[in-house]
């Protein structure tokens, strides 16, 4: 390494831009949630010290309750999106000479603006004059109130975020699956494994890590999940969506920054829970397959 | 390859692929379907869908912004233009900043490198989502409040990018670096015309992440923009699905118009797809 022969300022002048960004927007603005969490303070009057006020009105509120229980029913999607990926990625390993293309292909609702997404859901949905709804009529099923009615609503956003999000995670595992050693999987196969018996002991075990990674990544944005439902079913209740809609709600629409603030640290909390898991399950699994 | 694949399997490999494809490109296929369609054409059966024919109308309207005549001002060249600005400008920042911030990380020795860097990594921690209210009140208190700088200034860099850019720069081998600082080259020309090209595939692949990043976010600029003239091409979707509940092909057709340069960015440039990126992609 290069040691004395910069000058000893250059890399503060490198580092400065990505600090001053940083440290503005994200850890002075993490500092102050926390303060305005603790104030009244609203689009008419700046933030006055109110001790946990904001708490217990939030912890209080029954919209707040509604939308946790719907934030929670929301991670029903991960399980979903894991296996859905996990399946895409098997298929992309199965059809060798169409790897790449076919991963391009399922890799377009990523790029796919969110907004574009919910349209064509929305379309795909629409209760009077959508394919759903046709297909479960030709079926002999009514029709379901995909965009009107609450838990219709939570599933319909829930389509958007798995249908946005499995091509990004299928990429993920994908990588895991290309880094499991073919001489294990032959060593079983000559020994007589079966393909599923193959899966099971082999590749299962050696891609785990990445299962568990995606399981608590995917459970994270499920948790900040807001665009989806906003283009989809954003004319519906505030009560049938989730808590980032809610503080959307809260704080642009009705000005209440302090009350906004209070959702903010306690939603920040449970995610917060979701990465010390993340980094304790990934460690352990880590260091429980170098072996 | 492990044993002869058996037929059947091979079959179930090429349903599952269909499958996939029909699920990953069938919605925005049919949105580009009906925004193609006539009024009171088939909208539930993709076997009948174009009976009716195609027809450009839908198209012309989102960009006039209704059928009438007097619209002949293009309402959504704004927003696209607004757009292509935010997108450029943050892919450059991202990418200058990130790499920056990422030389003296992976290739010098000073006071405090653990913990800048650990500080760094720490903001990944944090969602935007949970900050959104301050963060709109630093934008309040510059004077940036419905400006293009709003949208770009806060998001110009991003922890993940500092890591991204610090991996491939650790690549490097120091003989390269030795040879340009003995030719007297001082640190910022090291980094620019050695360090930056040597790691041109990783910036890409960063520059890529942010134009999909940048071009489809809709929470931020909903909060900082306000005034038409500045609204990026999702804000003016979200209005125009509003404005043609009459004619929601019209707003289809929209939405159509704001995925085609996102989509051909990604084809152009796939080659700075590639799947290592996202065995540590997880971490963001």
């Amino acid at each position: 390494m290069a040691r004395r022969s910069h000058h000893p300022l250059a890399p503060y002048a490198f580092l400065l831009p990505a600090m001053l960004v940083l440290g503005v927007f994200f850890v002075g603005s993490t500092a102050a949630v926390g303060w305005f969490s603790l104030t009244r303070y609203t689009a008419f009057e700046g933030p006055q010290f109110v001790g946990v006020h904001n708490y217990e009105r939030v912890l209080t509120m029954e919209r707040f309750w509604r939308c946790v229980l719907n934030s929670f029913t929301y991670l029903a999607v991960t399980p979903a999106i894991v296996v859905l990926s996990l399946l895409a990625a098997m298929t992309l390993e199965a059809c060798v000479r169409a790897r790449r293309w076919l991963s391009l292909l399922l890799f377009l609702p990523v790029v796919t603006p969110t907004i574009v997404g919910a349209f064509a859901w929305r379309l795909i949905l629409s209760e009077d004059s959508g394919v759903f709804n046709a297909a479960l009529a030709w079926a002999g099923f009514g029709p379901v109130p995909w965009l009107t009615q609450h838990p219709w609503t939570l599933v319909s956003a829930m389509l958007v975020t798995l249908w946005k999000g499995f091509g990004f995670y299928m990429m993920v595992f994908s990588a895991a699956l290309l880094a499991v050693p073919a001489e294990l999987k032959e060593a079983a196969a000559i020994d007589g494994a079966t393909r599923a018996s193959v899966f099971r002991h082999v590749t299962l075990p050696a891609i785990w890590p990445s299962v568990a990674l995606v399981f608590v990544v995917s459970s994270i944005s499920a948790l900040k999940v807001f665009e989806e439902l906003y283009v989809t079913v954003g004319g519906t209740p505030i009560e049938s969506q989730t808590i980032v809609p809610l503080l959307y709600r809260v704080a642009f629409e009705e000005g209440q920054y302090g009350l906004a603030s209070a959702i903010g640290v306690l939603l920040f909390l449970v995610i917060l829970a979701f990465s010390l898991i993340n980094s304790r399950v990934s460690t352990a699994l880590r260091k429980g397959g170098r072996h | 390859m492990i044993h002869r694949r058996p037929p059947l399997l091979a079959a179930f490999w090429i349903a599952c692929a269909t499958v996939l494809v029909v699920i990953g490109v069938g919605p925005a296929l049919w949105l580009l379907v009906i925004s193609l369609q006539p009024a009171g054409a088939n909208m539930t059966s993709p076997l009948h869908a174009l009976d009716k024919g195609v027809t450009l109308d839908n198209f012309r309207q989102a960009w006039y912004g209704g059928d009438s005549a007097a619209n002949t001002q293009p309402v959504l060249l704004r927003p696209l233009l607004n757009s292509v600005l935010v997108t450029f400008a943050r892919a450059l920042l991202n990418v200058l900043i990130a790499a920056a911030a990422a030389y003296p990380l992976a290739r010098m020795k000073f006071r405090g490198r653990g913990t800048i860097f650990t500080l760094i990594l720490g903001t990944m921690m944090i969602p935007e989502q949970v900050i959104v209210v301050p963060m709109f009140r630093t934008i309040v208190g510059m004077g940036l409040y419905d400006s293009l700088l709003a949208v770009v200034i806060p998001m110009s860099v991003t922890a993940f990018g500092v890591y991204l850019c610090r991996q491939a720069f650790l690549a490097i081998p120091d003989e390269m670096e030795e040879a340009a600082r003995i030719d007297g080259a001082g640190s910022l020309r090291i980094w620019w015309s050695v360090v930056l090209p040597l790691s041109a595939p990783t910036l890409s692949t960063l520059a890529l992440f942010s134009i999909i990043g940048s071009w489809s976010e809709l929470l931020w600029p909903l909060i900082v923009l306000q005034s038409q003239e500045n609204a990026t091409l999702p804000v003016a979707l979200n209005t125009l699905l509003g404005q043609f509940s009459t004619n929601v092909r019209a707003a289809y057709a929209g939405a159509v118009i704001s995925l085609i340069p996102v989509v051909a960015v990604f084809f152009v440039s796939q080659k700075f797809f590639r799947s290592e990126m996202f065995a540590g992609a997880v971490k963001g």
